[in-house]
């Protein structure tokens, strides 16, 4: 991704989780598919994802299998129900952070709970 | 060949050498994904190829992404007094078992072990023989050929491949066949320390087989050690 700090840390692992529930991919065609969906301003370092993918496969949230197609051979990647659950709790959680930095943005306050 | 310093940076850091394996592979098919792209960009031959090396990272940053991911690391990197100082001795016991466990098998399978066994036919007595000498050459120069091994393909520092060939070497494992009439043969295997009085005995009645041992313990260290000099 263009930034590297902290505040975006958990973002790309939201993206792949995301893009994984719509359909299964290869690593090379979810930097692609984020790039696009996200007008490149999240866009994951190309070949770093895969420690990310391998990670989210060894906790259970995603599953995978090399596959050939057309000719070439590539690892897809899956969405588990685990990971399902993982990308709720990690929407909501964004969700939050999105609204809370709307309204600082906008210069209200946020009841506080 | 393609990602040799990122192999070392990860092989060296600890990662597991199977995860270095799949995510080099992956790397390398992302790797012409995107060299096939910038062609149909319009660049073409070399220039393609380094625009294609440049998005996908340099090796630092590749290195530390995988590094980053602790679950990776390998038992040896880990935990390596478990991997070299516990494992050793444990491992050439297991050998020894293999040997003895097979004989011992095949000798109550024929009946010709056991509390009511009639004598061992000299064929049995002479295939005992040559597998309690094979598992008393064998187990311990396999078990430090392993580690040594380990810790070559795993880039772990000398001293625990050593620490290990040192242990083996102050270990006995000594394997026996007793062969007696009317169900009194038997089969034995132990573990002992070279250090104690009781080892002393049985080292000078098997001196050259014991001598043969510590040889074949010491060459696959000092084959390590060779290798890391010249490579430095």
């Amino acid at each position: 991704m263009t930034e590297t700090s902290s505040f975006m840390s958990g973002l790309p692992e939201l993206a792949i989780l995301r893009l994984l529930q719509e359909q299964e991919m290869y690593g090379y065609e979810i930097v692609q598919a984020v790039a696009a969906r996200t007008g490149a301003v999240v866009s994951p370092g190309e070949g770093v994802i895969y420690p990310l993918l391998h990670g989210l496969e060894k906790s259970g949230a995603l599953k995978s299998r090399r596959k050939t197609v057309g000719g070439r051979s590539r690892v897809y990647y899956t969405l588990t129900a685990k990971g399902g659950r993982r990308l709720g709790a990690l929407s909501s959680r964004w969700s939050e952070l999105n609204g809370a930095v709307e309204a600082l943005m906008a210069g209200g306050a946020l009841a506080v709970r | 060949m393609r990602f040799d310093d990122l192999r070392e940076k990860l092989l060296l850091g600890g990662v597991a050498p199977r995860h270095v394996r799949r995510y080099l592979r992956e790397l390398s098919e992302h790797l012409d994904d995107l060299t096939a792209q910038q062609r149909v960009a319009g660049y073409d031959g070399e220039d393609a190829a380094i625009r294609a090396r440049a998005r996908l990272g340099s090796d630092d940053e590749l290195a530390a992404a995988m590094l980053a991911q602790k679950q990776f690391r390998s038992w040896a990197a880990r935990a390596p007094w478990l991997v070299f100082l516990i494992l050793p001795p444990v491992t050439a016991v297991a050998i020894g078992m293999l040997f003895i466990g097979s004989l011992g098998l095949a000798g109550k399978y024929f009946g010709f072990l056991g509390t009511h066994a009639p004598s061992s036919p000299p064929w049995f007595q002479l295939l005992a023989a040559d597998l309690v000498a094979a598992c008393n050459l064998t187990a311990v120069p396999l078990s430090a050929i392993l580690f040594v091994a380990i810790a070559a393909r795993q880039r772990l520092k000398l001293v625990w491949p050593l620490i290990a060939s040192l242990l083996l070497l102050v270990l006995v494992v000594q394997s026996k066949a007793d062969f007696a009439a009317h169900g009194k043969s038997h089969l034995s295997l132990g573990l002992g320390l070279a250090l104690l009085p009781q080892a002393w005995a049985r080292i000078r009645e098997n001196w050259f087989q014991v001598g043969a041992q510590y040889v074949v313990i010491i060459l696959p260290v000092s084959w390590l050690w060779r290798r890391r000099l010249a490579k430095a």
